[in-house]
Formats: C-alpha cells, sequence, structure tokens
C-alpha cells in the first residue's frame, strides 16, 4: 500500500471509531435533557435516578470520545496537509467553529454540569445540561457544514492556485450538508433510543427489581426510536435527488458501494417496522411479560452504530477520486510524508482505538451491571470506577 | 490582523501549556507521590486543561492553513508519539486505569512536545528533556500547592513552544483576511468565557 492508501485506511478507521462515540454521546445527551427536565418539573426521585444513571453512562462516553477526536483533529495536518494548503480557508472555517464554539465549549458546559451536581441550583443545573446537549448539537451542525463542502463545494472562489470564502451563508445552505445533517441527528437519536432499550431490557431479563426504573426507560427507548426513525429514513431519502444532481457517479465509485448502503437501509426500515410494532406492546407491559422480545431489544443494541458506519461509507467513498469534489482529487491532497511513517501511525492509532473501543464496552457495560444507585453517588466517571 | 491571530494563537498554545502541564507532571510524579491523593486534586481541571490544545489546533488550521499541514506533517512521528500519549494519558487518568499507564502517558506526552520544540529549534535531541522537566516541576508546584511560584512555572511550562514558534516566517501562510474576519467574531469572545466557566469549576468543586 502506497502513502494514499494508507493515510485514507486510518482517516476511515479514526472516523469511524470516532463517530460510534459521538453517535452515542448525542442521542444520549438528548435523552437526558428530557430525564432531567422531567425531574426539575416534577422533583420526582425517579426522574434524578434516571439522570443519575444514564448520565454517568453518557460521562464514559464522552470522556472516551474526546480522545478519538483530539486524534481525528490532527490527523487533517498530519496526513492531508494539501487539503488545508489548497482549501483550508473555506474548510478550516467551519471547523474552527466547531472546535471552538461547540468542542471548546461542550467540554466546558459539561465539567461545570458533572462538578455542580447537588451544588447549583437545579433549574442552573438544568440549564447547563442543555447548553451541553445545544453545543454537542452545534458540534454535529459544524462539522457536517464541512463536510457538506468536500462533497459539493459552494461558497467559494478560485484565487491562484487556492480557494477563497466567498460567501459564508452558502456553507450553510448547501443542499449537500442540510439533509445529511438532520439524518446524522436523527441516526444520533435513533441510537439513543435503542441503547436505552436494549440497556432496560436487559436488566428485565436480569428479573432486575428496579421494575419501574427500566419500565420507564424501556418506553422512553422505544418511544423516541420509533419517532426518530421515520425522520431518519425521510431524511436518508432526501438525499438521494441531492447525490443526482450533484454526485451523479456516486454509487460507481467502487463496485460493492452499494453494499454498504444497502445494509444501511435495511437496518433503518427494520428499526422502524419494529419500533412502531412494539408501541402497542407496551401497553400493560406486555412486551416485558412475553420476554422473548426483550433478547431482540439487547440483540439490537448494535444495529444503529453498524448502520451508520455504512451510511459513512457510501457517503464517503462515493466522494472518490475526490476530496473536495471536482476541485481537489484524494491523491493530490496527501502529506509529504514517507509511507512508513503514516503506516506507524496507522498502526499506533488503530491498536489504541480498538483498546479504547473495548475500555468503553466493558466500563459500559460495568455502569450497566452495577444498576441506579439506591444511594446518591457523583456522577463523574472520576469516581465511578474506584 | 496577522498580530492579532497570532495573539490568539499565542493565548491557547501557551494556556494549554499553562494549564494541561501541570497535568502531565503530576502524571510524571506518580511514582513518587501518594497517587491517589495527587490524581484527586487534578480531578477538577482535567477536562479543562486538555481542550486549550484542541481550540489551538482549531485556530491554526482556519487562520494559517498553508503553515498548519507543514508544521504537522514535518513532524509525523512526534506528534504521533504525543497524540498517542494523550489517548494513554487522558483514558487513564479519566477512568482510573492503572496509575502506571497515567505515568507512561504523561512521559510519551512530555517527551513528545519535548522533541518538538527540539525540532523547531533544530537543536540536537537533549534540548527534548526540557518539556518533561519543566512540567514535573510545575506539577510539583501544584500539587504543593505553592501558589505564589505556581504563576511563575505556568510561565515557563508555557514560554518554550510558543517562543521557539515565533522563529516561523507566518507571512503568507495566512488565510483571508475574509476568512479571519468572520471567525475573529467568535473566537475572541470565546476564549474569556470558557476561561470564566472553567474558574466556577474549581471554585465549585472546592466548595
Amino acid at each position: 500500500m502506497n502513502a494514499v492508501d494508507l493515510a485514507r485506511l486510518q482517516f476511515a478507521l479514526t472516523t469511524s471509531f470516532h463517530f460510534l462515540f459521538v453517535l452515542l454521546t448525542l442521542g444520549l445527551v438528548t435523552l437526558l435533557v428530557v430525564m432531567q427536565t422531567r425531574f426539575t418539573i416534577t422533583g420526582a426521585p425517579v426522574h434524578e435516578r434516571m439522570t443519575r444513571f444514564w448520565g454517568r453512562i453518557y460521562v464514559i462516553n464522552y470522556a472516551l470520545g474526546i480522545v478519538t477526536g483530539i486524534v481525528m483533529e490532527f490527523q487533517f495536518g498530519l496526513n492531508w496537509s494539501g487539503l488545508a494548503t489548497y482549501a483550508g480557508d473555506v474548510f478550516g472555517a467551519p471547523l474552527a467553529l466547531e472546535t471552538l464554539i461547540a468542542f471548546f465549549l461542550e467540554s466546558t458546559f459539561l465539567g461545570l454540569w458533572i462538578f455542580g451536581w447537588g451544588k447549583l441550583h437545579r433549574w442552573l443545573h438544568l440549564a447547563l445540561l442543555y447548553l451541553t446537549a445545544l453545543t454537542a448539537f452545534a458540534s454535529a451542525f459544524w462539522i457536517m457544514a464541512a463536510n457538506g463542502f468536500l462533497q459539493h463545494p459552494v461558497g467559494y472562489r478560485v484565487d491562484g492556485n487556492v480557494l477563497r470564502l466567498d460567501d459564508f451563508g452558502a456553507l450553510l445552505t448547501n443542499p449537500a450538508f442540510t439533509s445529511a445533517l438532520v439524518h446524522v441527528v436523527f441516526a444520533a437519536i435513533t441510537a439513543g433510543g435503542v441503547f436505552l432499550t436494549g440497556v432496560s431490557a436487559y436488566h428485565f431479563i436480569k428479573r432486575t427489581p428496579e421494575a419501574d426504573f427500566f419500565r420507564r426507560s424501556l418506553r422512553m427507548g422505544v418511544v423516541t426510536t420509533a419517532l426518530a426513525t421515520p425522520a431518519l429514513i425521510g431524511a436518508g431519502f432526501a438525499q438521494f435527488p441531492v447525490i443526482e444532481r450533484y454526485q451523479p457517479g456516486k454509487s460507481d465509485a467502487a463496485q460493492w458501494i452499494g453494499a454498504p448502503l444497502g445494509f444501511m437501509i435495511l437496518i433503518g426500515m427494520g428499526l422502524t417496522l419494529i419500533s412502531w410494532l412494539t408501541l402497542p406492546l407496551l401497553i400493560r407491559d406486555a412486551v416485558i411479560r412475553m420476554r422473548f422480545p426483550l433478547y431482540l431489544m439487547v440483540i439490537g443494541i448494535p444495529f444503529p452504530f453498524a448502520a451508520a458506519v455504512f451510511g459513512w461509507m457510501f457517503r464517503e467513498i462515493g466522494r472518490q477520486p475526490w476530496l473536495v469534489y471536482g476541485l481537489l482529487r484524494t491523491e493530490d491532497a496527501v502529506s509529504h510524508v514517507d509511507a512508513s511513517q503514516i503506516l506507524l501511525s496507522l498502526v499506533v492509532f488503530t491498536t489504541l482505538f480498538v483498546l479504547l473501543a473495548c475500555v468503553d464496552w466493558a466500563l459500559i457495560a460495568r455502569a450497566v451491571r452495577r444498576g441506579p444507585d439506591v444511594a446518591p453517588a457523583p456522577v463523574s466517571p472520576l469516581v465511578v470506577t474506584l | 490582523m496577522e498580530a492579532l491571530w497570532l495573539t490568539v494563537l499565542g493565548v491557547l498554545t501557551a494556556g494549554y501549556f499553562a494549564l494541561a502541564g501541570f497535568d502531565y507532571g503530576t502524571g510524571l510524579l506518580l511514582p513518587f507521590r501518594r497517587r491517589e491523593v495527587a490524581l484527586r486534586r487534578m480531578n477538577p481541571f482535567f477536562l479543562g486543561n486538555e481542550v486549550w490544545l484542541v481550540a489551538a489546533v482549531g485556530v491554526l488550521f482556519a487562520a494559517f492553513p498553508r503553515l498548519e499541514g507543514e508544521l504537522l506533517s514535518g513532524a509525523h512521528s512526534t506528534f504521533t508519539l504525543v497524540l498517542a500519549g494523550l489517548v494513554l494519558f487522558m483514558a487513564a487518568v479519566q477512568l482510573r486505569l492503572w496509575w502506571w499507564l497515567v505515568f507512561t502517558g504523561a512521559l510519551m506526552v512530555s517527551a513528545g512536545w519535548g522533541l518538538f520544540l527540539a525540532h523547531l529549534l533544530e537543536a540536537p535531541w537533549p534540548v527534548a528533556l526540557v518539556m518533561p522537566v519543566l512540567f514535573a516541576v510545575h506539577g510539583w508546584v501544584f500539587q504543593a500547592r505553592l501558589w505564589k511560584v505556581f504563576p511563575v512555572t505556568a510561565a515557563l511550562c508555557a514560554a518554550p513552544i510558543p517562543l521557539a514558534f515565533s522563529s516561523v516566517d507566518v507571512t503568507g501562510l495566512m488565510a483571508h483576511p475574509d476568512t479571519l474576519g468572520l471567525l475573529a467574531w467568535v473566537a475572541i469572545p470565546v476564549i474569556p468565557l470558557v476561561v470564566v466557566l472553567q474558574w466556577s469549576i474549581v471554585a465549585l468543586s472546592s466548595r
């Protein structure tokens, strides 16, 4: 493999790992907002315990996701210096806005939320979670705007041998951005819903004494999935006309490119169908008493994550051989670095990310098995594993 | 415009080294201190400290697009070391994995920044030892709560890399004024806001 292939493989692996964390972070923070809002309004302890239990899982996942995000950010400069040189004036703007508005602020709000638990006025504490969620979605907004530019460059002018930013507004109304953003947001909410459902089902399989707690969580998960999936699929299909118009060769970029797309659609349709079939079974907890659907719910947890990776494969591989569609070829953007150096970093980061994903899974599984605390404990992951 | 963005970049970079420096120092000193106490003291600062790096690289990319790629890819293996160290360090600290992993991560990050300093100065490799030593001293000052000396060691950690960087000529490597003007509206208010918020985290956790 040459430097281009190695750099591409590394980008694909880093992005996929990073996105698995992102998906759960965005999905869970949305559901946490609902839980903590209900707690703040009603003052009912069950909502506080739900916020705490699911919040702990969210924070573990965030803590590890941040690490993959840092590697992600450096990778542009390390392996793809040609992108910054040629299109940095345009592509860099949304990317920098993401790091400043979204990431820089998001972690700070989350830190305040963690350390402010029980110390701040409850409405102020709730406001911090809203700000964390808002900046998390702002992150998705700017990243998709940057990615939308790569898919269908707009708002630029050519100045000598570089691109200049001409119309920032055009970046934000880019058709390759808007429908994809909605698609990604609902994919994350679906992942959160399926995760909540699966984990709650696991506790029912284990005959949990916390029936009320997990009944509420399971219902919330199923209803979320049922509401999010139609929007997810709608926003997915809304992208086909855009692709047809701006990237007509997308489906021919590689012979097998249809396979990931097909799997993704299949998973999306499947989740929609199953969640709507489950809705009536929520009445009088029929679905819990039947028991066998509980096993399916646990098995279902990885599916939204797999679908998301398939979706990205179609979007990104389908853009080839272009990095910035029609303007900059992938092979021209790779850094002037020895293939051996890229190989070294590829091996190092892939190993670390596989370990991180395993640690994330193990720690979440441990938090899940422990179940909700009876006695209040701090939400921070800095304490949870002690 | 040039001076403004060099200042923003300088503030973010200096902020990263001054803050994360004592995290790495704490990690480096773990074999010699009461580990639980040392790590607990770092808790409220940790998440806030490391994000300064992310903000600095974001600004580097957008404001100096023709510098960022050259700078990072020119020291590819050094950054592989820094990043691998960061991954280990952050995961190990936040999740209380094994203490020696915290130590190893801190050692890799500080040695990596040292090598980057040597690379910027085109100096022989022993110069790389400067950063681990400075971080260790800064970490010790933080752990011993010598708040009067703290600003001095913070400045010592923050200074070398921005100073070495100032020898780089950025003329012609910056983004177009249109891009920079747009970013200024965001970058300039965000920095003081984050400082205030991070300060409140520390104030809250000591309550």
